[in-house]
C-alpha cells in the first residue's frame, strides 16, 4: 500500500510495463507466461495452473500498484476463460487469463487478496455455477434466493436466454425460509429494510438492509441486481448493431459513454481508424454527457440535505442542458448517435454555436450555485465528515470516477489510459483527499468546469472530414474497449465470430464497482446522514445491474 | 352511629385478616386458594367501605387500645388523610386479590405453595392497615417494621433460580436504614414528650428549633423515601421489583409505594407544620430530579418490569414535586396554592396506585402467556391477548397522562400548581420553581416516549422473538384489569367529584380549600348565590359550564385553578365534558365513515413494506433502536460503556459478525453507591492492617484510647 | 438561509404553462417519426427495413409508424438515404385497449393526482424524465399532480422498465397495495413491450403482460411533457391519442 504521507495526494506515477513484466516475471516465473497483447490490452498473463493466481493479483494489486478492472469469464465449448483485468497506470491494461477445463467447477477466489473483485466472483457464481474457492460470501447476488432456486446459471450456454423465467419451472411464491445475512450481533439490532420500491419519492430500485441498534448504520450491504436484466445474454447471439442499441439503453445516463465504450471495443476488432473529426466530436458529446450527469447528481446532493432552492436552481441547468442536448444531437440522452468507425450524423457550426452558448451558461450558472452553496453552512453541516471514505479505504475497495478522485484516487482513464484522443486534450483532473460528502461535491463541480473546457477545446479544433468510417468486415477474435464515463471507468469486452454475430458481451461498469465500496462510506453514519451519502456517490443501480 | 360503621368495619377486617391467615395456613391446593382470594376480596373490600364511609362523613374514628408503660397509649385514629391512602390501598388489593389465582392458575399450578403467600399476604395487609391507622409513634413503627419484614418475604418468595436474591437483601437493608433514619426522627421530635401520640408530638414540633426542623425533616424525607423510592436511596427498587413475583409486584407498587408517601406527609407535612421554605424546595428539587432520572431509565430500559419500576419511581417523583411545591406555598403563607399542590399530589398517588397495578398486571400476564419480558423480543401482542391489549393501551394511556384518562388530570394539576410560582415574592425561588416546572415537563413528555415504545414494541408489529403463546385461560384475566381499566377512565373524567373527596384530607393539612378554588360551583351557582362573582360565573355559562346540571349531582363538572381578582381565571379544563365530546365525535366519524357511502368496500392487504418479498421480525423496530436517540442525546448521563468487537473471515471486507456489549450503571449507583462502597472497603482494609496480631500492638490501642477518654473527661 | 430565497424569487417563474400553452422552447421533446409519403412502395419497404424494431410498417408508398414500439435509435432520423418525416410535438399517450376505450378517474381527482412510481428495470432515463416533472420548468404540483412515496395513497401507477424478473414481485405487490380505483401508466419503450430487452429470460417484456395497464407513453424515453400528457389524460383532462395513423390523416 502506499504510505500516505503529509500530503495524501500521491503526485500521478506511471507504472512502466516492463516494471510490471519483470515483477511478476520474478516471483512467479515458472508458473506464467507472458504475451504482449493485443486489441486493447497491452500485456497478457497466461497462468500455467490456478493457483498462482490468488498469489499474483495480490502482488498486482498491492505491490506493483496495478488497479482491479474486473472479471470476465467465458465459456469455451472445452474450457473456461478467465480473464482478470488490471489497469497498469499510464500503460494500459494488463490481463491475466487462467484457461481451465470445461469440467472444472471451481478456481480459486482472488477476493481475499484483491476486495475490489468481490462482486466480480459472487456475480460469476450466480450466472456461470463456477465456485470460487476461499470465497466466504457465495450466492444469494444476482440470483436473489427469494425466488430463485440453487444451481441454475442462466448464463451458461445451454440455457436459452429467450426463455422466461416463468416458463422455467421455478418457484413462483418467495422463499419463506430465507433469511436476511445479519452482522450486528446485539441484543436490540435490527435490519432497516429501504426498498426495493424506493420510498422516498423517485429512485431506483435498488434494497439496502441497514443494520442499527437505533441512530447509527453499523452496517450498510446493498442487495442489488433488482434491475438485472441480463443485458450481457440477450447480446449474445445477435449482431453488433443490436449490441450497440443494447448498450446504449442499458444505463440511459451515462449512455454515450458506454455505446462509445462499445464502438472502441468494435473498432479495435475491426482496425476502424475512426476519423479525426469524428474523434473530437465524440470528446464533445462524451462531456456533454458528463456535465449534464454532474448536474443532475448535484441536484440529487441538494435535494437530499432538502436545500429546495438550490435544487431547483440545480435541476433548471440540468434540463436545460438535456435540451441542449436534444436540441444539438436529436435526443435528450444522445441515443442513437454512435456507431462503430464513428458518428452517424455530422453537425454544422450554427449547432456548435448554441450548444456553446448553453453549456457556458450552464457553467455560468454552476459557479453561481456554487459560490452559494460555499457559504450555506446549514448545507455544507450535513456534507463535511459525512460518509468518509478515506483514500486507503478507497484504494482497497477499488473506487473509481468522482467518488475515488474525493477519496485521493487518480483513477482516470482519460489520463491514465487515454482513449479516444484524449491524449491530445489538456484538462485538469480534480482530487481530493478528504473523502467526504463535501469532497464528493466539489470533485464534480470541478469535472463540470473541466468537461466545459474540454467541449470548448474540441469545437475549437474541428476540422471538415467524414465522421464515420464504414466497417468492411468482421475479424473474429475479442476485444476491449473502455471510457471514463460520468460516474467512472466504463468496460465493454466482446467477442465476435467471423460473421459480426456477438459470442460473449461483457460490460464492467464504474456503478458495479463503486456499490461495492458504497458501504464503507455509510457504515457508522447516521440513518439521517444514509440519503445524502447515497446522493453523494451519485450511483446508477441500472448501470451495475445491467 | 358512624363511629360504630368503621369500627366495626375495621374490627370485621381485622377478624377476617386473621381467619384469612389461618384458613390458607391450614388448608391446601384449590381450597387454599379459594379461601385465599375469598377472605383478601373481602378484606380489601372492607378496607374500601370503611375509608369510603370516614370520607363521606367527614368523620375520624379513634379509639385507644391499651397503655404502654412510659410510652403512653397504642391508639388508633382513622382520619382522612388515612382514609384515602386506605382507600387506594383497598382500590389496589381488591384487583391484587383476584389476580394471584389467575396467575397461580394460569402458570404455577403445582409449583407455587400458596399457604405460605396466603400467610404472609394477610400478615402484610393488616400491617398497611395499621401503619395507616396508628395515631401514635410506637404502634405506628412497629407495623412498619413488621411490614419492611413481610416485604422482604414476599419478594423473595419465589425462589427459583433465576431470582437474584440479593435483591431482596438490599431491599432489606435499605428499608432498615430507612427506619432507622425515621426512629432518630421520631426520637428528636419527641424529646422530652409526655407520650408519643401524633398529636402530642405535633405539639412538640412547634418547641423544635430550626436546625432540628431541618433534621427531623431530612432524617424522615429520605428514611420514608426509602420506600417511596426517591433518589438517592432508591436504587433497590428497579432490582427489587424485578425480582419480585409477578403476583406481588402489584402490591408492591400500588400500596407499599404509598405507605413512603404517607410517612413523608405524616410527619413531615402533618405533624411539623412549621417547617421553613428550604424544607420545601428540598422536596421539590428531589422529586423533580427522581422524576427525571425515573423516566430517564424508564425510556431505555428494555425488561417490561424494570421499566415499569423505573417509571414508578418517576411517579414518585411527581408526587413528591407536587408535596414540595405545597410545602414551599405553605410556609410563605399562600394557604390555597399550598392544597391545590398537596391536591394534585395525592391525586397522582391514588392515579398511579391504580394504573401502575394496571400495568405490572398486565406486565404478569404477558410473562405468564411468553414466559419472557424483553421488548425485544415481544412484539404483537396485540392479536394474541387482545383483551389484555386493549387494558394495557388504557394504562398506556393513563400513566403517559393522555386525557381523558386520570394520569392527565393529576399532571395537570401538578403543572398548574407549579407555576403558580408567580405569586412568590423571591425571584430566586420563582427560577427553581421554572426549572423544576421544566423538568417536569420533559419527564412528561418523556413518559410518552416511553410507553409509545412500550405499548408499541410488545402489543403491535410482528412477533421477534421465538417464544410461543401459554396456552391458557384468558378470560379470568379479563376482570380485574377491566375494574382498573375503568377506575383509570372515571378517575380521569370525573375530577370534579374526586376533588372535593380529596380535600378533605388537604383542607386540615394545607389550611385552606383546595375543592373551592379548583371547583367552582357551576351547577349550583345562580346570580343569587353569591359565592362567585356574577359576571364570571355568566360567562362560563356562555360557555356551557352548566351542561348537565339536571342530570349530575354536585358542584359542576370544570377544574379550574382561580386566581386574583384582576386574573380571575388562571386555567380551567374539563375532563368530563371534552370526554363527551370526543365520544360523539368519534361516533359521529365512525358513523359518517360506515353509513354514508353506499359502496364502501373494505379491502386488506398486506402491510406495504417497500415492496419485499416478505417482511422479517428482524426488519422491525426493536425496543432498544427506538430508545435509542434518548440514549444519545442523555449520553452524559448514561455513561454508556460500549465494547464492540468484530469477527471475519479471511479478509477484514468479509466480517461475518460486529459484536457489540453495551453495560451502563445506574447514574446512583454510579454516583453514591459505587463510592460509598469503596470507601467503606477502604475503612475495612486500613481496620484490617491495623489488626497485625501482635499483642503488643493491641496494648497500645488499649491504651491510647484510655488516654483519649480520661483526656476527654478531664476536659470536658 | 434568506438569500436562498431571495435568490429564488430573483429568477421568477419560469414553468411552462403547457397545458394552457403550447410549449414551443427547443430540446424539450425529441419529437417522433410520423408517416410519410414515399414516391414508390420499394421505397417504403426500404425505409421499414431500417427499423432494428419493425415500428415502421410500409403501407402502399406510404411508411406508417407504430411508436408504441419506436426505441428511438434515429436511424430513420439521420443517416440513412430513406428516412421519414419528424415532427416536434409530445402529445402521444395512447390508450391501451384502443380508442376510446379508456374510463378516466372521476373529477374529484382532476386536482388531486397522487402517482406511484415503479422502477421495474428502467435504463434510468424514463425516470429522469419523471423525475423531472419535479423541475421548475415543469412543475406538476400546479396541476396538481403530486409523487407519492407509498402505493396506499396512490392513485395512478406509474410503471417504467421491462419487469425484470427480481422486480415482478414488488411490483405485483405495490399494484395490490394501492386502492382503487386505480390506473396503470406504462411509461417509455420498455415498459410497453420490453424495448431493446425484450421478452427474455429476465424480462418480461413490459408491464402489460404482468398488470392491466391503462395508458401507453411511447418514447425512449418519452419527454416529461409526453408523461405530463399522459398524467392529464388519465383524468381526462387531455384525451388519449386514439391511433397514431388517424391523427397523423389530421396533421
Ligand atoms: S427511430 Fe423509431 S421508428 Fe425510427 S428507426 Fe428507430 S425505432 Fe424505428
Amino acid at each position: 500500500m502506499p504510505a500516505m504521507g503529509a500530503s495524501p495526494l500521491m503526485p500521478f506515477q506511471r507504472i512502466e510495463l516492463d516494471g510490471v513484466a519483470a515483477a511478476v516475471q520474478e516471483q512467479f516465473g515458472s508458473g506464467i507466461s507472458l504475451e504482449r497483447g493485443s486489441r486493447g490490452v497491452v500485456l497478457a498473463i497466461h497462468l500455467k495452473e490456478p493457483n498462482v493466481l490468488a498469489d499474483l493479483s495480490k502482488a498486482l494489486f498491492w505491490d506493483v500498484g496495478c488497479s482491479f478492472g474486473g472479471l470476465i469469464v467465458e465459456e469455451h465449448a472445452d474450457r473456461w476463460r478467465l480473464c482478470y483485468l488490471f489497469l497498469a497506470r499510464g500503460s494500459g491494461w494488463v490481463e491475466v487469463v487462467l484457461e481451465v477445463p470445461a469440467t472444472v467447477q471451481a478456481v480459486p477466489s482472488i477476493s481475499a487478496g484483491v476486495h475490489a473483485a468481490d462482486w466480480f466472483e459472487r456475480e460469476a457464481e450466480d450466472l456461470f455455477g463456477l465456485r470460487f474457492e476461499g470465497h466466504p460470501r457465495l450466492g444469494d447476488f444476482i440470483l436473489h434466493d427469494q425466488i430463485w432456486p440453487e444451481g441454475v446459471a442462466p448464463h451458461r450456454k445451454p440455457q436459452r436466454k429467450s426463455v422466461n423465467v416463468h416458463q422455467m419451472q421455478f418457484r413462483r411464491r418467495p422463499n419463506p425460509d430465507w433469511r436476511p445475512l445479519l452482522v450486528v450481533q446485539d441484543p436490540g439490532s435490527f435490519a432497516m429494510p429501504v426498498g426495493p420500491v424506493y420510498e422516498g419519492g423517485i429512485g431506483e430500485s435498488l434494497h439496502f438492509m441497514l443494520e442499527t441498534v437505533g441512530e447509527d448504520v453499523l452496517r450498510a450491504v446493498p442487495r442489488l441486481f433488482y434491475k438485472f436484466r441480463a443485458v450481457e445474454k440477450i447480446a449474445e447471439g445477435q449482431g453488433v448493431s443490436d449490441v450497440l442499441l443494447l448498450a446504449e439503453r442499458f444505463a440511459a445516463t451515462s449512455s454515450f459513454a458506454h455505446s462509445l465504450a462499445f464502438s472502441l471495443a468494435v473498432e479495435r476488432i475491426c482496425s476502424l481508424e475512426v476519423p479525426k473529426r469524428a474523434t473530437n466530436l465524440r470528446v464533445l458529446l462524451a462531456e456533454l454527457e458528463r456535465l449534464r450527469h454532474h448536474a443532475g447528481a448535484i441536484t440529487g446532493i441538494c435535494e437530499s440535505t432538502a436545500l429546495a432552492v438550490a435544487a431547483s436552481q440545480a435541476a433548471i441547468i440540468e434540463e436545460e442542458l438535456l435540451r441542449a442536448s436534444c436540441k444539438f444531437a436529436g435526443h435528450r440522452y444522445l441515443f442513437g448517435l454512435n456507431t462503430p468507425g464513428g458518428l452517424r450524423r455530422d453537425f454544422v457550426s450554427r449547432d456548435f454555436e448554441t450548444l456553446i452558448g448553453a453549456v457556458d451558461r450552464a457553467i455560468e450558472d454552476l459557479r453561481e450555485l456554487e459560490d452559494r452553496l460555499h457559504f450555506t453552512s446549514s448545507f455544507l453541516d450535513r456534507l463535511e465528515d459525512v460518509g468518509v471514505v478515506d483514500p486507503s479505504k478507497a484504494r482497497d475497495l477499488n473506487l473509481v470516477g468522482p467518488v475515488g478522485r474525493a477519496s485521493g484516487r487518480g483513477h482516470d482513464l482519460r489520463r491514465e489510459c487515454p482513449y479516444g484522443g484524449y491524449d491530445s486534450y489538456t484538462f485538469e483532473t480534480p482530487r481530493e483527499a478528504e473523502g467526504d460528502g463535501y469532497a464528493r461535491l466539489r470533485v464534480l463541480f470541478q469535472e463540470a468546469y473541466a468537461s466545459a473546457g474540454l467541449i470548448h477545446q474540441s469545437i475549437e479544433r474541428m476540422e471538415p472530414g467524414p465522421v464515420v468510417a464504414l466497417c468492411e468486415s468482421f475479424i473474429p477474435g475479442a476485444a476491449l474497449g473502455w471510457a471514463e464515463a460520468p460516474i467512472g471507468a466504463a468496460l465493454h469486452w466482446i467477442r465476435l465470430d467471423e460473421s459480426g454475430i456477438v459470442e460473449r458481451y461483457r460490460a464492467i461498469t464504474p456503478s458495479f464497482n463503486n456499490w461495492l465500496g458504497f458501504h464503507a462510506a455509510v457504515e457508522d453514519f447516521a440513518f439521517q446522514d444514509f440519503p445524502i451519502i447515497l446522493a453523494t456517490f451519485g450511483l446508477s443501480a441500472t448501470e451495475c445491474d445491467r | 352511629m358512624i363511629d360504630a360503621w368503621i369500627g366495626g368495619a375495621l374490627a370485621l377486617f381485622f377478624i377476617l385478616c386473621a381467619c384469612g391467615l389461618v384458613l390458607s395456613a391450614a388448608t391446601r391446593g384449590v381450597y387454599s386458594l379459594r379461601a385465599f382470594v375469598v377472605f383478601s376480596a373481602a378484606c380489601s373490600i372492607l378496607m374500601m367501605f370503611s375509608s369510603a364511609v370516614a370520607l363521606a362523613s367527614g368523620h375520624s374514628f379513634a379509639i385507644d387500645l391499651w397503655r404502654l408503660n412510659g410510652w403512653g397509649r397504642l391508639s388508633i385514629r382513622l382520619d382522612m388523610l388515612s382514609a384515602i391512602f386506605l382507600f387506594a390501598a383497598g382500590l389496589v388489593y381488591l384487583p391484587a386479590s383476584l389476580f394471584v389465582r389467575n396467575l397461580v392458575e394460569v402458570r404455577f399450578r403445582g409449583r407455587y405453595p400458596t399457604r405460605r403467600y396466603g400467610v404472609l399476604h394477610f400478615a402484610l395487609m393488616a400491617s398497611v392497615v395499621l401503619i395507616l391507622v396508628a395515631s401514635d409513634a410506637p404502634l405506628f413503627l412497629i407495623s412498619w417494621e413488621c411490614m419492611s419484614l413481610l416485604c422482604y418475604f414476599l419478594v423473595n418468595y419465589e425462589q427459583s433460580a433465576r431470582m437474584d436474591v440479593r435483591a431482596g437483601y438490599i431491599m432489606l437493608v435499605m428499608s432498615e436504614a430507612g427506619f432507622l433514619a425515621v426512629v432518630v426522627a421520631f426520637l428528636i421530635l419527641g424529646r422530652g414528650t409526655p407520650d408519643w401520640s401524633f398529636s402530642s408530638l405535633a405539639g412538640m414540633a412547634e418547641h423544635l428549633s430550626g436546625g432540628a426542623v431541618w433534621g427531623v425533616f431530612l432524617l424522615g424525607f429520605l428514611g420514608f423515601g426509602v420506600k417511596a423510592g426517591l433518589v438517592p436511596v432508591n436504587f433497590w427498587l428497579p432490582r427489587c421489583y424485578t425480582a419480585a413475583p409477578a403476583v406481588f409486584v402489584p402490591v408492591l407498587a400500588g400500596v407499599t409505594l404509598n405507605l413512603g408517601f404517607y410517612g413523608i406527609l405524616r410527619l413531615d407535612a402533618q405533624l411539623m407544620s412549621n417547617h421553613s421554605l428550604g424544607t420545601g424546595l428540598f422536596a421539590l428539587i428531589t422529586g423533580s430530579i427522581t422524576a427525571l432520572v425515573g423516566i430517564l431509565y424508564a425510556t431505555t430500559e428494555n425488561d417490561l418490569k424494570k421499566m415499569l419500576a423505573h417509571s414508578s419511581i418517576e411517579n414518585a417523583g411527581i408526587i413528591v414535586a407536587a408535596v414540595g411545591a405545597s410545602l414551599v406555598f405553605h410556609a410563605s403563607g399562600y394557604a390555597v396554592a399550598a392544597a391545590i399542590a398537596l391536591t394534585a399530589a395525592l391525586y397522582h398517588m391514588v392515579n398511579h396506585s391504580v394504573y401502575k397495578t394496571l400495568l405490572f398486571q398486565g406486565v404478569g400476564e404477558v410473562e405468564a402467556a411468553t414466559r419472557t419480558r424483553e421488548m425485544d423480543r415481544l412484539g404483537g401482542l396485540a392479536r394474541l391477548l387482545p383483551g389484555l391489549s386493549v387494558v394495557f393501551l388504557v394504562g398506556c394511556l393513563s400513566i403517559s397522562a393522555i386525557p381523558p384518562f386520570n394520569g392527565f388530570v393529576s399532571e395537570w394539576l401538578t403543572l398548574q400548581s407549579l407555576l403558580r410560582s408567580a405569586v412568590l415574592l423571591s425571584s430566586a425561588v420563582k427560577i427553581l420553581f421554572a426549572l423544576c416546572g421544566a423538568c417536569l415537563a420533559l419527564t412528561a413528555a418523556l413518559a410518552v416516549t416511553c410507553f409509545v415504545k412500550v405499548y408499541a414494541m410488545s402489543f403491535l408489529g410482528i412477533r421477534r422473538g421465538d417464544w410461543r403463546k401459554v396456552p391458557g385461560k384468558a378470560g379470568r384475566t379479563q376482570f380485574p384489569l377491566a375494574y382498573l381499566a375503568v377506575a383509570c377512565l372515571l378517575l380521569g373524567i370525573l375530577p370534579t367529584y374526586v376533588i372535593p373527596v380529596l380535600n378533605r384530607a388537604v383542607e386540615p393539612l394545607a389550611g385552606a380549600s383546595a375543592a373551592a378554588s379548583l371547583v367552582p360551583p357551576f351547577f349550583t351557582a345562580t346570580p343569587e348565590n353569591q359565592q362567585l362573582p356574577p359576571a364570571f360565573v355568566n360567562d362560563f355559562h356562555n360557555l356551557g359550564a352548566q351542561t348537565g346540571r339536571h342530570v349530575l349531582p354536585g358542584r359542576g363538572l370544570v377544574v379550574m385553578v382561580r386566581g386574583s381578582e384582576k386574573n380571575p381565571v388562571v386555567f380551567a379544563m374539563s375532563t368530563s365534558y371534552s370526554f363527551v365530546a370526543l365520544a360523539i365525535f368519534l361516533f359521529v366519524t365512525w358513523f359518517i365513515a360506515t353509513r354514508s357511502s353506499r359502496q364502501r368496500s373494505v379491502t386488506r392487504h398486506e402491510l406495504w413494506a417497500g415492496g419485499i418479498p416478505r417482511l422479517l421480525p428482524e426488519m422491525t423496530y426493536t425496543a432498544t433502536g427506538f430508545s435509542n436517540p434518548v440514549r444519545v442525546v442523555f449520553q452524559a448521563i448514561f455513561r454508556p460503556n460500549i465494547v464492540e468487537d468484530s469477527r471475519e473471515t479471511v479478509a477484514v471486507h468479509f466480517r461475518t459478525a460486529i459484536l457489540r456489549r453495551r453495560d451502563e450503571t445506574h447514574l446512583v449507583d454510579r454516583l453514591l453507591l459505587h463510592p460509598v462502597g469503596e470507601a467503606v472497603g477502604w475503612l475495612a482494609r486500613l481496620l484490617a492492617e491495623m489488626h497485625h496480631g501482635r499483642l503488643n500492638a493491641y496494648v497500645t490501642y488499649t491504651l491510647a484510647f484510655l488516654l483519649i477518654i480520661l483526656v476527654l473527661f478531664r476536659l470536658s | 438561509m434568506s438569500f436562498w430565497f431571495w435568490h429564488g424569487l430573483k429568477k421568477g417563474v419560469r414553468s411552462t404553462h403547457y397545458p394552457r400553452k403550447f410549449e414551443s422552447a427547443a430540446g424539450v421533446s425529441p419529437g417522433r417519426p410520423v408517416a410519410t409519403e414515399f414516391d414508390s412502395a420499394t421505397e417504403a419497404v426500404l425505409a421499414a427495413a431500417n427499423c432494428p424494431v419493425d415500428a415502421i410498417v410500409a403501407r402502399g408508398s406510404a411508411a406508417e409508424v407504430k411508436l408504441e414500439r419506436c426505441i428511438y435509435c434515429q436511424h430513420c432520423h439521420y443517416g440513412n438515404p430513406h428516412l421519414l418525416e419528424w415532427n416536434s410535438d409530445y402529445e402521444w399517450t395512447m390508450a391501451a385497449l384502443g380508442p376510446g376505450k379508456y374510463q378516466p378517474l372521476p373529477g374529484a381527482y382532476h386536482r388531486s393526482l397522487h402517482v406511484m412510481v415503479v422502477d421495474a428495470g428502467d435504463c434510468g432515463a424514463c425516470l429522469h424524465e419523471v423525475k423531472q416533472l419535479n423541475n421548475p420548468l415543469y412543475n406538476m404540483h400546479r396541476l396538481g399532480i403530486f409523487l407519492t412515496a407509498t402505493p396506499r395513497f396512490a392513485d395512478v401507477l406509474l410503471v417504467v422498465g421491462p419487469v425484470s424478473e427480481n422486480m415482478r414481485v414488488p411490483l405485483l405487490k405495490t399494484y395490490e397495495a394501492m386502492p382503487t380505483p386505480k390506473r396503470i401508466l406504462a411509461v417509455g419503450a420498455c415498459a410497453i413491450n420490453g424495448g431493446v430487452f425484450g421478452r427474455a429470460f429476465m424480462s418480461a417484456g413490459g408491464a402489460a403482460s404482468v398488470l392491466p395497464v391503462d395508458l401507453l407513453v411511447p418514447g425512449d424515453p418519452p419527454p416529461p411533457l409526453a408523461i405530463l400528457h399522459a398524467l392529464l389524460a388519465v383524468t381526462g383532462r387531455k384525451n388519449p391519442v386514439a391511433q397514431m395513423a388517424s391523427l397523423e390523416g389530421n396533421s
